[in-house]
């Protein structure tokens, strides 16, 4: 049996015009030289355009290749090599890759999940204060051109704030330092910031009612500052975006994705934290003389109605819950007021022009 | 195993044909290029690997991006003698998980670095993107390598020598002399490039070599740059002098819409360039590929993006409908298992947009493109090739696993 098919012997790029002949190995024939002898379970299938049948062998050259374009040639190599298509990628390999993939998906998961913030509570310990200064220098400046804003300073509103900083420092029960500013912006928030730095933005101060209000907020994030929660948030949600971008970064149109999942993972995070400045506030308006619920009050003031985030994605413990937990202490307004009005009202204007 | 024989062609074939640098006319007499994929079986794969990439969190493009290329080198021939792709999904998998082990210290490092920078002025990080840049330039050098060198033809294998930083290099400095002169370099720079690539890709034992000029190819080309930048500088001055007369706008919108048709027009004016500036030894490539060749690939890559996106939208809003109620009530009363379901199936619908438009994509501008300028190729003096012995050796995948991860975009 001898039909036409085309031989490459892989060490050269001459094309050999060959005769097969099929002994117990098949012979690559090329006028009376035998070019090649392969053994039939040694022969595989290689990619080859429609019609074409391509033939490599493990037992020689890595290239060598017997092009075969001869139906009934094909159909009886097919039957005499049964290893045609043993170690072809993908065949039945389907759900091994699948399996992986999700295998390697949960493990990057539950990294950012459980290892992260572990790693993260751990590493802010190890990072000295120069260090974090720097990166909170970084932070806020990236805060001051996001909200387009500059800080607010007046002689006496400067000193109102330094006189009921340095009161909230003085009683907190752990020892705190901390840079503090009121920002020009209308949003009713108040921030801490990697490095010691918090922002009073000007936009809760015209909400508040009385300096036990701001004092509480004021001591809230003075909590945060102590737990250097802003750094470990930082390094928090750095490792996490990083992990999942490893994960879903390729997939264009990922980002959605991840941001909803660094939302809901730093949004657990979260709450765990504005617990203990919660009560790190609690404590130090206590230790004042002062009670601790105004700032309740000031929290459901500035509110949005209606709640629109659902609660397991809101980053701040829904007020009721905070509430209640602040109006657990018991309540005694026994020390003196932190502010006169005088220095309550130059601590409202700082941000007036007038 | 390969009983003797071989061994004339063997020893006789260290010839090495010095390239052929002169621009006479060559007559377009040769083997021609054909491709002979069938259309359906491939748009299948697509489909498939598309799909398979959800549950494997897009790890599966590694097992597509094998399959694709292994369809596109086996429908391509010369004559009747295909090209063959050896590399495999496992290899590139590899190559970007070594990438990774390689990137991860420098992403941090970067991190680290752009805080310390950031320090003195906000965004300021911004020029630290360079050294990536470098790297990314380095990355689709060594994954061009991958790829040669596990290209086969007439059981001879592609590969190349050079170095991957002196190419980052190159391709920095011409990427600042085109962004200088607002891209009119670029010929140059393509021609450059290319002479570099191509001098350092070899078949077996015959080197490779390009001799398109950066001259040659502005020639051709340079019109659509003028057209390009006449046709913004006339909307500029039409809505400048009269922006609110809406005979004006029509105008301005038809000038527009020209823009989009020079692509196309570009991208062939460019293949059929850089495909005749080919050599190896004295085998040469001619190309007939009209201007306007890619034109109908393009309409129909947009009208099926429309569609797609169009389809998606009308699904999005038939889907919503019945929970338009508690849309609007998602306020007060949260998540309802409704409304949890209407969101499930669209971010399901959403990904489905996303597959769908890199299927498209792959189709019409990945093997339609190459399936025309294929068809368009003649290759000259084919039989230098007979005397050319295998050499070279494969390069791991860490290229092509680079050139992956920087398409993470984790910059």
């Amino acid at each position: 049996m001898s039909t036409e098919a085309t031989f490459y012997d892989g060490a050269s790029a001459r094309a050999w015009p060959v005769s097969l002949h099929f002994a117990d190995a098949l012979e690559i024939v090329s006028g009376e030289a035998v070019l090649a002898r392969w053994p039939y379970e040694a022969m595989r299938r290689r990619e080859a355009p429609p019609g074409v049948l391509r033939l490599g062998v493990t037992s020689g050259p890595d290239l060598a290749r017997l092009d075969v374009t001869d139906l009934e040639l094909q159909q009886q190599l097919a039957l005499q090599c049964h290893d045609l298509d043993r170690d072809r990628e993908g065949r039945g390999g389907t759900w091994k890759i699948v399996g992986w993939s999700v295998a390697a998906a949960t493990s990057l998961v539950l990294t950012a999940i459980f290892l992260v913030p572990l790693a993260a509570e751990r590493l802010a310990g190890l990072v000295p204060m120069p260090l974090e200064r720097r990166l909170g220098a970084a932070v806020d400046n990236q805060v001051r051109s996001i909200f387009g804003a500059t800080t607010c300073s007046t002689p006496a509103g400067d000193a109102a704030l330094a006189k009921l900083t340095g009161e909230l420092v003085r009683m907190s029960p752990q020892t705190v330092r901390a840079d503090v500013a009121v920002l020009r912006s209308a949003i009713p928030n108040a921030i801490a910031l990697p490095g010691q730095r918090v922002y009073l933005f000007d936009g809760l101060l015209r909400r508040a009612e009385n300096p036990d209000e701001i004092a509480g907020v004021l001591a809230h994030e003075l909590g945060h500052v102590a737990h250097r929660d802003g750094l470990k948030r930082l390094l928090q949600t750095g490792g996490t975006s990083f992990l999942l971008g490893l994960l879903f970064g390729d997939v264009t149109g990922g980002a959605a994705i991840i941001i909803a999942a660094r939302t809901v993972i730093d949004g657990s995070y979260s709450r765990d934290a504005e617990r203990r400045a919660d009560a790190f506030a609690a404590d130090t308006l206590l230790a004042l003389g002062r009670s601790p619920q105004p700032m309740g009050f000031l929290l459901r003031r500035i509110e949005p109605k209606g709640g629109v985030v659902p609660p397991f994605l809101s980053s701040h413990p829904v007020t009721e819950e905070r509430l209640q937990a602040l109006g657990a202490r018991p309540v005694e307004t026994a020390g003196p007021p932190l502010l006169t009005d005088e220095e309550w009202g130059a601590l409202k204007g700082i941000c007036r022009q007038d | 195993m390969t009983t003797a024989t071989v061994s004339a062609a063997r020893l006789a074939a260290h010839s090495f044909v010095p390239p052929r640098v002169t621009h006479s006319f060559v007559p377009p007499s040769g083997v021609p290029v054909s491709f002979t994929g069938r259309a359906g079986e491939f748009f299948k794969m697509l489909v498939k690997g598309g799909l398979l990439q959800i549950p494997t969190f897009g790890f599966y493009r590694f097992w597509l991006i094998t399959q694709v290329r292994q369809h596109l080198w086996a429908s391509t021939r010369v004559g009747d003698e295909a090209f063959e792709y050896t590399g495999t999904a496992k290899e590139i998998l590899i190559g970007f998980l070594i990438a990774l082990a390689i990137l991860v210290p420098i992403y941090i490092g970067y991190f680290v670095l752009g805080i310390l920078a950031e320090e003195m002025q906000a965004f300021a990080s911004l020029p630290l993107v360079l050294v990536l840049y470098g790297l990314a330039q380095y990355a689709a050098y060594r994954a061009r390598s991958y790829r040669a060198t596990r290209t086969t033809f007439r059981g001879l294998r592609f590969w190349m020598d050079g170095s991957g930083w002196a190419y980052a290099g190159k391709a920095a400095l011409w990427d600042l002399a085109t962004a200088l002169t607002l891209g009119l370099a670029y010929p140059w720079r393509k021609a450059a490039l290319e002479r570099y690539l191509m001098q350092h890709t070899l078949f077996g034992s015959l080197r490779g070599n390009f001799v398109g000029t950066g001259g040659a190819f502005f020639k051709r080309a340079a019109w659509i740059w003028f057209l390009n930048v006449g046709i913004v500088a006339l909307v500029a001055v039409t809505l400048g002098n009269s922006g609110r007369e809406p005979g004006a706008r029509i105008f301005v919108i038809l000038l527009l819409l020209a823009i989009p048709f020079t692509l196309p027009m570009f991208l062939a004016i460019q293949a059929r360039w850089q495909a005749e500036g080919v050599r190896f030894g004295s085998v040469g490539v001619v190309s007939t590929l009209k201007k306007g060749a890619f034109i109908g690939t393009f309409i129909k890559l947009v009208l099926s993006n429309i569609a797609l996106l169009v389809g998606f939208m009308a699904f999005i809003a038939a889907l919503s409908f019945p929970v338009v109620g508690d849309l609007q009530a998602f306020e007060q009363t949260g998540l309802t298992s409704q409304l949890s379901a209407f969101f499930v199936v669209a971010v399901l619908a959403y990904l489905g947009v996303i597959i769908g438009l890199g299927i498209l994509q792959r189709y019409f501008m990945g093997r339609g493109l190459w399936a025309i300028l294929a068809e368009s190729l003649i290759v000259t003096n084919l039989s230098a090739l007979d005397e050319v012995v295998a050499a070279g050796n494969p390069v791991s995948g860490l290229g092509e696993g680079l050139a992956d991860a920087f398409d993470l975009g984790g910059v």
